[in-house]
């Protein structure tokens, strides 16, 4: 894997592909450059921070991930056992300074660990002053289908362009607003063409491959990651094919790291689809007309999340989503102290009529052994082909 | 040891005599609702409408030993049975294939369901429920906000905008709004306004009178009365929040703690050390808070239930609806936010002139670390109990006790 940087270098589809996903490897490479140049880094905690507003103010936005297998001892002494272990571990980053200066945080409540781990922060800055947390800022963007919750979400929006414009001392013009929500819907669009490559037969790109994609346009200027992906998307066809596999859709946990995913396709699977928002819940829904109201609609209604969504929606979404990714079968994979998905599954399982299994309290990065061979036994009885 | 209170023992036979008489009207047909503790029971009582309170079913099959049969139903359904089980119970309950031997003749279906969306997972148990049982489901949105007020629980009776916050305040006066109409619209009830005032007012007398009980129980040597009785005491009353009996209860309630301390009775006589129980009940061990006024001594004067009722209900104002949604826009808050919580731990421990604290903490997201040092911080012995209020599984009781023994013994006894 070559080295992550943001510079331009000759056009090819895996050249460029090996270039972004370098910087899912190295996640901070490109905050490096950006802040050599003077300019400021906000770190981000949540699928539901609208990343535009960062961008638009000057900043390079950067999704905090955790690692799994890291320390997490800051992480588990703040947040407590009963929190998601990828909260803690992000937390444990950022106590520890892992993710490089910051000039800001903003953190959603895309989920309830998101929220614990605000609030974690924002009691340290206050008790411990010398731990020097970024300074943060709750985005509380809701998401009940009414035009109430829009209202109430448009002035959180209001609120968070108020604070990042504070946090880095300028003001964001119409004509930098409007770039932003245009780039960022020029990022959606081309993952989603991307990550339809692995759904092609044969499949272009393997699920692990998408995955990281999508992992290291979040650490990317929006404007490199568009650069980038379009040079994958206009050579794609010259890409090799991917390791064919039973085709699975995945639901459950978020996962920021590939660990997960690559154990799956060697147990003999092929990650066509998802809908957790490291994948492709993140960026299926657009902008579309630059003002703040669409913007507090995109985030509100975007989804349907297992945190945040009726299990209702999520079943429809989920089988929707899988039959449209050619998928074969549905593999639920739900880390410790992640409940949404386990209320989720019955109905997913009903509404998607595919073979699937749910694997439950999971560790975060890893399947355990008994889940690996349920994941195995998805290939092996219902694909056949290995 | 005391008898339990006149008080008490009157209210838990209403609730006897309540439950029986719902049952008797929802098999006549009147709609009944099933409700999170923390929404707006009022607009209900306002309309006319039976609600049974979600958390108070499940305290209910948990202290009669039914908790486990009804996570096991969840489970044979595919659901989980070790996520939000508090909340989860009742719906497991209403699965019961031989209702008739539940609790009090068990929980009658429902006809609606109001529930805020705390949490990753309290909305699903509700889905399930409508998804299975075809009841209505009218979620309410649980907003957060950035800032903190200082010393929120002096703001909230009269500036309750200024603590909780005008954004979230609209967004819930426009839910209410939408609620009214809602059950306006399926159960053809009417909304007084001049009704919902009565209910208001009779709901901050009720809290003037806990907060009064509150107060004398801070101030009382020794403790006139156990948790086990305040917690009924107080509660009881709370999901007939709007009633005259509700009001009264709450009154008897205070005129009897006073009366007891007047009188100088004891729960326990050889009171050496004072504690704080911070947490939901120990619902399927209730014999647990008097077992240290044996060995050491020690008595359980504080709870949240008497406490919160004291400082977290109280809203007074010219528009009941925007207060009424002052009420519960921040509930958690109150209770599990740093710091909003850990602050109010720590004065309510300095007001009752506690020795030491327990904290019960369970497997879940609200964590413990930041009430702990809060109240460490304070000068405060803190011993972290780990166990789930209503699920017995994997709760060690001798080892429970055990902890609290040998904390009692060398951190809580020894000092000056």
């Amino acid at each position: 894997m070559p080295a992550a940087t943001t510079a331009t270098a000759p056009s090819d589809a895996g050249g460029a592909l090996a270039r972004l996903t370098a910087h899912a490897a190295d996640r901070t490479a490109a905050a490096r450059e950006w802040r050599a140049s003077g300019r400021p880094v906000i770190g981000y905690v949540g699928a539901d921070v609208p990343v535009e507003l960062l961008t638009a103010v000057g900043a390079l936005p950067v999704r905090l991930a955790g690692v799994p297998g890291a320390d997490t001892t800051a992480g588990d002494r703040y947040l407590g056992h009963g929190v998601d272990l990828a909260a803690r571990s992000v937390l444990t980053r950022l106590v520890n300074g892992d993710y490089g200066p910051l000039d800001g945080l903003v953190v959603s409540r895309d989920c309830e660990a998101s929220a614990r781990l605000f609030y974690a922060v924002r009691e340290l800055r206050r008790v411990e002053p010398a731990m020097a947390l970024p300074p943060a800022h709750l985005v509380d963007v809701l998401h009940l289908p009414h035009r109430s919750t829009t209202r109430y979400v448009r002035a959180k929006v209001a609120q968070m362009r108020a604070t990042v414009e504070t946090w880095a001392g300028r003001t964001i013009t119409r004509t930098e607003f409007a770039e932003a929500i245009e780039t960022h819907d020029r990022l959606r669009e081309l993952l989603s063409e991307i990550s339809q490559l692995r759904g092609r037969r044969p499949a272009r790109l393997r699920g692990t491959t998408v995955l990281a994609a999508v992992a290291a346009t979040t650490t990317l200027p929006a404007h490199r990651a568009v650069e980038l992906l379009e040079e994958v998307r206009a050579h794609a066809d010259a890409l090799p094919g991917a390791d064919e596999g039973v085709r699975v859709f995945v639901t459950g946990s978020g996962h920021d790291t590939t660990d997960v995913y690559a154990a799956l396709e060697e147990a003999g699977l092929l990650v066509v689809g998802e809908d957790h928002d490291w994948g492709d819940l993140g960026h299926h829904r657009r902008v579309g007309e630059p003002t703040e109201l669409a913007l507090a609609e995109r985030y509100q209604r975007n989804g349907p999340s297992a945190p945040r969504a009726s299990i209702q929606r999520r079943a429809a979404h989920t089988a929707a989503a899988a039959r449209a990714s050619g998928a074969e079968a549905l593999l639920s994979y739900v880390r410790d102290h992640d409940d949404g998905p386990l209320w989720d599954f019955p109905e997913q399982r009903a509404a998607a009529g595919l073979p699937a299994v749910m694997v439950e309290r999971q560790p975060y990065g890893a399947l355990t052994d008994e889940a690996r061979a349920s994941a195995a036994g998805l290939a092996y009885n219902e694909g056949g082909t290995r | 040891m005391s008898d339990r209170l006149a008080s008490v023992e009157a209210a838990l036979a209403h609730q006897r005599r309540w439950f029986a008489d719902l049952r008797s009207e929802v098999a006549d047909g009147a709609p009944l609702a099933l409700v999170n503790a923390d929404t707006p029971h009022e607009i209900l009582r306002t309309m006319g409408i039976s609600y049974v309170v979600n958390q108070w079913w499940a305290s209910i099959v948990t202290a009669k030993g039914r908790a486990q049969d009804y996570l096991a139903l969840l489970r044979e359904r595919g659901y989980p049975d070790h996520s939000e089980q508090y909340s989860a119970i009742a719906l497991g309950s209403l699965f019961d294939p031989d209702p008739g031997s539940a609790p009090w003749g068990g929980l009658p279906r429902p006809d609606l369901m109001l529930a805020e969306t705390t949490g990753d997972a309290s909305r699903k148990i509700f889905d399930v429920a409508a998804e299975h049982l075809g009841t209505a489901f009218y979620p309410l949105e649980s907003a957060a906000r950035d800032e903190v007020p200082p010393r929120w629980w002096e703001l909230m009776p009269r500036r309750w905008e200024e603590a909780v916050g005008s954004d979230r305040l609209d967004l819930m006066v426009e839910e209410l709004t939408g609620l009214i109409r809602f059950l306006e619209a399926t159960t053809g009830r009417e909304f007084s306004e001049t009704r919902f005032r009565e209910v208001m007012a009779l709901a901050n007398e009720q809290q003037e009178w806990n907060r009064r009980t509150r107060d004398l129980i801070a101030r009382a040597r020794p403790c006139p009365l156990g948790v086990t009785d305040s917690i009924p005491g107080v509660m009881i009353p709370q999901w007939h929040r709007g009633t005259t009996w509700a009001r009264d209860a709450a009154r008897a309630l205070h005129d009897e703690v006073a009366d007891r301390v007047a009188r100088g009775t004891a729960v326990c006589p050889d009171e050496r050390v004072r504690l704080m129980w911070v947490g939901r009940g120990l619902w399927f061990d209730l014999d647990f808070y008097r077992r240290f006024q044996r060995t050491h001594g020690a008595v359980f004067v504080w709870s949240m239930y008497l406490a919160i009722a004291a400082d977290g209900y109280l809203r007074y104002g010219d528009d009941p609806l925007r207060a009424l949604a002052a009420r519960f826009a921040a509930f958690s808050d109150q209770l599990y936010t740093p710091p909003w919580s850990a602050e109010w731990y720590v004065k309510e421990a300095r007001h009752h002139g506690v020795d030491g604290v327990v904290h019960l903490v369970s497997d879940d997201a609200r964590g413990s670390y930041f009430t702990t040092r809060a109240l460490r911080a304070a000068g405060i012995p803190v011993l972290e109990l780990r166990a789930d209020n209503v699920d017995s599984r994997g709760a060690d009781g001798e080892a429970l006790t055990r902890a609290v023994s040998d904390w009692l013994d060398e951190e809580v006894a020894p000092r000056p």
